[in-house]
């Protein structure tokens, strides 16, 4: 069963189209790997499922609910994380996860739950403004997981960690399915990072989908176009320059 | 880096920032009830025994640097401390080679600039309403150019020693609240501190004093009080000199902790 | 409960304090008034609370006014700052909550700043109007009736301060434009009724004890509901927009 599906999403802006004609099928339980180089279009499709930028046609459903009539039911089931580290600078770390759990209206325990996940327990009473860029992230990924929502969406969630970080994050991520029974689609711009965490990948390009289904399916796929296979990220690299060229193509001659 | 293009980086940090527009607002607001009221200028000028079209362009510039003008300043440099706040902007400044001195000194003379923008947009509007009211009142409003430029002039000279506590204030207090409160709050006892004769003692009281001294000059009913300069000058040259030198020394500082 | 969160959010902002600060310096007004000049005053034929009000009133109005614009400004300011509200809108809460919140904080702050000034002014009172027999109960009720009154007249202003600070990603704009507002009051001819409809013009009306008391009381509460609408209305075309 599809968790989150997409019909024809499509997010078009005066001078350009960021998403266009998204069918995205994410199966409940698994690890969704959003996959695709910056500004094709990953963040803008993860901010219309969260409903913080508005359609331009097409539809999706989360859990059986439709986005705008159900908003907020969605919004309960869903934690998110988006970009650019988003917090209250005043307080601390534990106060602004403490903000959060109010609204989610979670017991008191939740917040030590979720900065442990993320372990950043020995730095919850420092105030957010004076974090790290990967501590932010962290309290980012902390208030995703705040209440171990069934669904999570997480926007290139190892942005800005060390090497370890990157590891402990992924392997969190890739073990939340079993712990918690929840499904996750997470973004990167990276294939060797999805291949390690994803059940499925999904590959966008300027706001289109080339390809979906699983690493196994994805190797075929193009080794029947001929591409390389022996190295994942020579198969990405080579799987967006020909959508590249092919669009180049496209648009030349339609001029 | 010479000064002058350290100061046309500055400007170009404010574009798009939709001061111009917020400031024409303020001098657009300042002339209305002007506009509407006409006939009043006739009334006062019988009782102050001022010309009316003198009475039209005093009380338009007595509104405007009683409260408009020095809060329209505050807006201002409210502007040039969160363009570099917002994204860490004076992060990255300050690891430029420029010197902190000249980056200071480059966004006092940007709010300077904003402040005779102000002026001269005040300016503006007062001919476009004094036409206005002339075609109204069917009486000749509009005074010869050198006239009121001169007393906007005299506004814009008696507004620095009040542009640099402000200036020093947005920099030495990083909470906004506090650095925004201060400085508006330091505006509403002007208009009780220019009838002391402590007066030159407050620079903030400085623009409205000058032009309601130019209201006393040009009423024969009100005799306009003797400017002594010598203190004048003295308080305001110090307190601006330090105000400066205050602000140079401690920008960047809350950064480069 | 959304009260609760918004006051948590105000933590190290300095909002409180600043509130207070004005709230004093508000009430050091009539005091240092009539430390001055007392003899102005006190000769006068009404209530002492009535002079004091008269001589005073305009100024700490136009205080708390400036302390309501930059207040809102930087209430708001605190959730565009670091991408915060995005985070509250991929909540499963509503965004108009945010804004009710804030505006329940607001009523808060304004009742403390208003104390303090009831404060100085029964200070005046008993202090330079002895012969008012000090600090009677019917001093009291006649301070706290003035008071509550003037905290009604301010809340139009508080929640359009709000909806600018809303509207406006940029402080310097939600501050200019309030700012503006302030300005326009001053020069508004407050004595008649339809301009002191306007939201920052309401606050320098007095209660007279005439049938126009009632009616601007109404029609601040009027001002409320439709500031709310736009607030509400608002939300949904950003919402359409982005």
């Amino acid at each position: 069963m599809n968790i989150i599906q997409t019909t024809n999403l499509t997010k078009s802006y005066a001078d350009y189209t960021a998403v266009s004609e998204l069918n995205l099928h994410i199966p409940q339980g698994s690890v969704y790997g959003f996959l695709g180089p910056n500004g094709a279009g990953k963040s803008t499709t993860m901010k219309m499922l969260l409903g913080l930028t508005r359609p331009t046609s097409g539809s999706f459903t989360i859990d059986g609910k439709q986005y705008p009539k159900d908003r907020v039911e969605i919004l309960r089931e869903v934690g998110s994380f988006i970009e650019a580290p988003a917090f209250y600078g005043n307080l601390t770390g534990r106060e602004n996860l403490d903000i959060i759990r109010k609204i989610l209206k979670l017991p008191k325990s939740a917040v030590s739950d979720a900065l442990e996940l993320v372990a950043m327990i020995p730095y919850k009473d420092r105030l957010a403004k004076r974090y790290s860029l990967g501590m932010k992230q962290r309290l980012g990924l902390a208030g995703a997981l705040i209440g171990r929502p069934p669904i999570l969406i997480l926007d290139e969630p190892t942005n800005g960690l060390d090497p370890v970080g990157i590891h402990e994050i992924r392997t969190l991520i890739r073990s939340l399915p079993q712990k918690l029974g929840c499904t996750v689609l997470v973004s990167s711009h990276l294939l060797s990072e999805i291949e390690l965490m994803a059940d499925i990948v999904g590959i966008l390009n300027r706001g289109h989908l080339l390809f979906e289904g699983t690493p196994e399916e994805l190797k075929q796929t193009v080794k029947a176009q001929g591409c390389p296979t022996d190295n994942l990220e020579d198969t990405f690299l080579a799987l967006i320059d020909a959508d590249n060229s092919h669009r180049g193509a496209i648009q030349g001659g339609a001029r | 880096m010479s000064f002058l293009s350290l100061i046309s980086i500055e400007f170009h940090k404010i574009r798009r920032s939709k001061i111009l527009l917020i400031l024409l607002t303020a001098a657009v607001f300042l002339w209305l009830p002007a506009i509407f009221h006409g006939d009043v200028s006739f009334r006062t000028s019988a009782d102050f025994g001022i010309l009316p079209e003198n009475n039209f362009m005093i009380q338009g510039f007595l509104g405007m640097s009683w409260f408009m003008f020095p809060a329209a300043m505050v807006v201002c440099t409210v502007l040039l401390q969160q363009t570099e706040r917002n994204n860490h902007g004076i992060l990255k400044m300050l690891a430029l080679p420029v010197s902190t001195v000249g980056l200071c000194l480059a966004k006092f003379v940007v709010l300077l600039c904003l402040a005779a923008l102000q002026i001269a947009l005040t300016v503006g509007m007062y001919y476009i309403s004094a036409a206005i009211v002339s075609h109204t009142q069917n009486y000749p409003f509009v005074l010869p150019l050198p006239f009121v430029l001169r007393e906007a002039g005299l506004i814009f000279l008696y507004s620095i020693p009040m542009l640099t506590f402000f200036w020093l204030v947005s920099v030495c207090i990083q909470t906004p609240i506090f650095s925004i409160g201060i400085e508006l709050a330091s505006i509403v006892p002007s208009v009780l501190i220019i009838n002391t004769k402590l007066w030159f003692a407050y620079p903030m009281a400085y623009p409205l004093f000058a032009v309601s001294n130019e209201y006393g000059r040009l009423a024969s009913a009100m005799t306009p009080s003797d400017v002594n300069l010598t203190p004048l000058l003295i308080v305001a040259l110090s307190s601006s000199v330090l105000c400066l030198f205050l602000s140079c020394l401690r920008f960047g500082k809350y950064e480069r902790r | 409960m959304n009260l609760g969160l918004e006051f948590k959010k105000t933590k190290r902002t300095g909002l409180i304090p600043a509130f207070a600060a004005g709230g004093i310096l508000a009430a050091s007004i009539p005091i240092l008034n009539m430390a001055v000049r007392a003899e102005m005053y006190t000769g006068l034929v009404a209530a002492p609370v009535q002079i004091l009000l008269d001589a005073n009133w305009s100024i700490m109005s136009m205080l708390n006014l400036l302390l309501i614009t930059v207040g809102a400004t930087l209430l708001y300011h605190a959730e565009y700052e670091n991408n915060a509200l995005q985070k509250m809108c991929s909540l499963p809460a509503r965004e108009s909550g945010l804004f009710f919140g804030k505006f329940l904080l607001m009523i808060l702050l304004c009742a403390m700043t208003l104390t303090l000034e009831a404060l100085g002014i029964a200070f005046c009172t008993a202090h330079w109007f002895s012969q008012s027999a000090g600090l009677s109960a019917g001093l009291c009720t006649e301070i706290l009736q003035n008071f509550g009154y003037e905290l009604l007249l301010l809340l139009p202003a508080a929640a359009l301060s709000l909806l600018l600070a809303s509207a406006c990603k940029n402080m310097w704009v939600s501050l200019g434009i309030g700012v503006i507002c302030v300005f326009i009051a001053t020069i508004l001819p407050i004595g008649r009724f339809v301009p002191s409809l306007f939201p920052f013009a309401m606050p320098y009306r007095l209660l007279a004890g005439t049938a126009a008391d009632i009616a601007l009381a109404i029609a601040a509460l009027l001002e409320l509901s439709a500031i709310s609408l736009g607030e509400i209305i608002l939300i949904k075309i950003r919402r359409s927009l982005t």
